[in-house]
C-alpha cells in the first residue's frame, strides 16, 4: 500500500480566488524517491506544505479531497503529530535555523529535544546524521557563521535526524555548488534506499534524471505529467509550458530535427547525450 | 558580523559551574536584600564584600570591573547627583547652590538609591557574564517555564545581531544605488525609509518561515521535552539557594522588626 495517498486534493489559500492546487491525485510507495518539477507558481511549495500538514493546519484556507500518510487522515490529525511522520525542509536555510541554539550540534538536537528523545540516543542520532550529510566538522560552529550551502546541509540534517517516514524537500540544494548538490542527492538516494520515502522539489533536472524513481510535473496547480524521469523530462510539453529543461535535451531535440540523433529517446544527462549523436561524416565535418 | 548579543564569557571557574538557577537566585537575592534591608549602607557593603570577590572567583573580574567602573558607577553617580539636588525632602540643609538645597536627608536618599541601582545592574552583569543563555533557558524550561517563552528570549538574543547585519547590507545596497546617508540630518532621516521597508517586511516573512521550520521540528509537540545536556544541580547548589532565600527572609524580618 502507498504510504502517501492524495486524492482529488484542491486547496485555496485564505483571501485568494484561484486554487493553488487543483484536483491533485498522487500515490507514493514507501522508499520511493519522487521528484516534483514545475515553473514558478505551479504549486510546488504548496504541495510540500500540504504533504507536511502545514496546509491546512498552519495556513488555514480551504482543503478538499483526502490527504493520507501511513493511513492517517490529515483532516483528523494535529500538526504536532503529523510532523513526526513527515519531515519538511525548504529553500531558505537561514530561516530554518531555530535561533535558539549556539552550536550546530545543539541546533540538530533541537527537534529531538522537542519530541522527547533521551539524551543518549539524541547524541547518537545527531552524530550519525552529521556523518551522513558530511557536516561532522561543523558540530561546534555557530549555525549563523556558516555559508549558505553549509546552512542548507544543517537544515536538511536537522530534519533527517528526526527520522520521519516521509521526507519532503523543497529545493534543498538551491544555494549549493555542483559538488554539494551531488553529495546531497547522494544522501537523499541513500535515505530512500534505507526505506525513507522522499518527495523532492527541484529545478536541477539533470540530477533528478540520475537519482529519482519518478517525476511529477506540476503546472498552474494541476498535475501535468507523471512518469519515469526519462519519460517526463524529455516530454515536448515541458518547453511549451515554460518548464526548465536539460540543455542536453534541447540540443538533442535540435539534432533530431536535423536528422543527427539516432536514438528514439531524448537524453537528459550528459552520459545519455554522448551516445546518441550520429557521428558526422568527413564531408559534413568539412562544411563546418 | 556574527557578534552575539550576549555577555557570556567562557571561563573554567566554580562560578560558571554552578547551576544557572543558583546564580539567578543569587542575583535576585542581592537585589532584594539591597532594597529591603533596614540599613542604608547595606548595598554599598554588599557590592564590595560580595560581588567583587565573586567576579574574581568567576575569573571574569576584568570584564566585571570594566563594566563597573566605566558604566555602572558613572551612571549611578549621575543618578546620585540628580537626586541629591532635586529631591525636596528633609530640612537639615548642608549647603546651598543657587536655588538648590542639599539636605542630609536628600543625600542619604540619593546615595541609597544610586547604590541600589548599581547593585542591581552589577549583580545581573556578573550573572550574565558567567551564565550561558541557552543553559539558563533549558534549566528554566526543565523547571516549568513554558518553552515558547524561553524560545522568544533566547532567539531574540541571536536574531537581533542578524537583523543588524541585514540592515547594514540593505544600507550598503541602497548606497550603491546612490542613496545619500551621510549629509544633513533631514536627509538622513529620509534615507531611513528605504531601509525600514525591506527590513520590516522581510522580517515578517522570515517569522512565518521560521515558525514553519521550528514547527516541522516538533516545537509544539505535546510529548515531554528532553534536554541534550544535563545541567548539574549539586547539593552545594541547593544549599546555596536555601541560604540565599533565608537571608532575604532574615532581612525582611529585620526590616519589620526595626521599623
Amino acid at each position: 500500500m502507498a504510504i502517501v495517498n492524495l486524492s482529488n486534493v484542491t486547496y485555496k489559500y485564505p483571501l485568494t480566488d484561484s486554487p493553488a492546487l487543483q484536483n491533485i491525485s498522487l500515490q507514493v510507495e514507501e522508499g520511493e524517491f519522487v521528484a516534483v518539477i514545475g515553473p514558478n507558481g505551479a504549486g510546488k511549495s504548496t504541495l510540500c506544505y500540504t504533504l507536511a500538514g502545514f496546509v491546512p493546519h498552519f495556513f488555514k484556507g480551504e482543503l478538499t479531497g483526502t490527504v493520507e500518510v501511513d493511513g492517517k487522515d490529515l483532516h483528523k490529525a494535529t500538526l504536532n503529530d503529523w510532523v513526526l511522520n513527515v519531515g519538511l525542509a525548504f529553500q531558505n536555510p537561514f530561516n530554518q535555523i531555530s535561533g535558539a541554539k549556539y552550536t550546530v550540534f545543539e541546533e540538530l538536537a533541537f527537534g529531538l529535544e522537542n519530541i522527547g528523545i533521551p539524551p543518549q540516543e539524541m547524541k547518537t542520532r545527531v552524530h550519525e546524521a552529521m556523518k551522513l550529510t558530511g557536516i561532522s566538522d561543523l558540530a561546534d560552529r555557530s549555525p549563523y557563521s556558516l555559508s549558505g550551502g553549509q546552512q542548507q546541509r544543517v537544515a536538511l540534517t536537522s530534519i533527517l535526524v528526526m527520522q520521519p517516514r516521509v521526507l519532503v524537500l523543497d529545493e534543498p540544494t538551491s544555494q549549493m555548488d555542483p559538488i554539494g548538490t551531488r553529495e546531497v542527492f547522494g544522501v537523499i538516494r541513500t535515505m530512500a534506499e534505507r526505506g525513507m520515502t522522499v518527495i523532492l522539489v527541484e529545478h536541477k533536472v539533470e540530477w533528478i534524471a540520475q537519482f529519482a524513481d519518478r517525476v511529477i510535473a506540476l503546472h498552474e496547480g494541476q498535475l501535468l505529467l507523471e512518469g519515469t524521469p526519462s519519460q517526463v523530462l524529455t516530454s515536448d510539453l515541458l518547453p511549451e509550458k515554460g518548464f526548465g529543461i536539460s540543455r542536453y535535451t534541447s540540443v538533442a531535440r535540435e539534432a533530431q530535427k536535423r536528422g543527427l540523433w539516432k536514438e528514439e529517446k531524448l537524453p537528459v544527462t550528459l552520459d545519455e547525450a554522448v551516445d546518441g549523436f550520429i557521428p558526422l561524416s568527413p564531408r559534413m565535418r568539412g562544411q563546418g | 558580523m556574527h557578534e552575539r548579543l550576549s555577555f557570556y564569557t567562557k571561563r573554567d571557574s566554580s562560578l560558571h559551574k554552578l547551576n544557572p538557577l543558583t546564580k539567578l537566585t543569587l542575583a535576585f537575592s542581592l537585589v532584594l536584600i539591597s532594597f529591603i534591608s533596614p540599613w542604608y549602607w547595606t548595598p554599598h557593603v554588599l557590592l564590595l564584600l560580595i560581588l567583587i570577590p565573586l567576579s574574581f572567583l568567576g575569573k571574569v573580574s576584568g570584564e566585571f570591573l570594566r563594566a563597573l567602573f566605566r558604566l555602572i558607577l558613572p551612571a549611578a553617580g549621575f543618578l546620585f547627583l540628580m537626586q541629591a539636588f532635586f529631591q525636596p525632602i528633609g530640612s537639615s540643609i548642608i549647603f546651598k547652590i543657587w536655588f538648590l538645597d542639599i539636605t542630609k536627608e536628600s543625600l542619604i536618599f540619593a546615595f541609597r538609591n544610586a547604590m541600589r541601582i548599581a547593585i542591581m545592574v552589577s549583580s545581573f552583569t556578573l550573572f550574565l557574564l558567567t551564565t550561558h543563555p541557552s543553559e539558563l533557558m533549558s534549566e528554566l524550561t526543565r523547571r516549568g517555564l513554558p518553552g515558547q517563552f524561553a524560545y522568544v528570549i533566547i532567539s531574540t538574543l541571536q536574531i537581533i545581531p542578524q537583523m543588524q547585519a541585514k540592515a547594514q547590507t540593505i544600507i550598503a545596497a541602497q548606497r550603491s544605488r546612490g542613496l545619500d546617508t551621510q549629509s544633513g540630518f533631514l536627509k538622513r532621516v529620509g534615507s531611513l525609509i528605504p531601509l525600514v521597508g525591506p527590513l520590516v517586511f522581510g522580517s515578517l516573512v522570515e517569522v512565518e518561515e521560521r515558525a514553519i521550520a521550528i514547527e516541522a521540528r516538533g516545537f509544539t509537540s505535546t510529548r515531554e521535552k528532553t534536554f541534550l545536556y544535563d545541567i548539574p544541580d549539586t547539593n552545594l547548589d541547593r544549599a546555596l539557594r536555601w541560604m540565599l532565600i533565608l537571608l532575604v527572609i532574615a532581612s525582611l524580618a529585620l526590616r519589620i522588626w526595626l521599623s
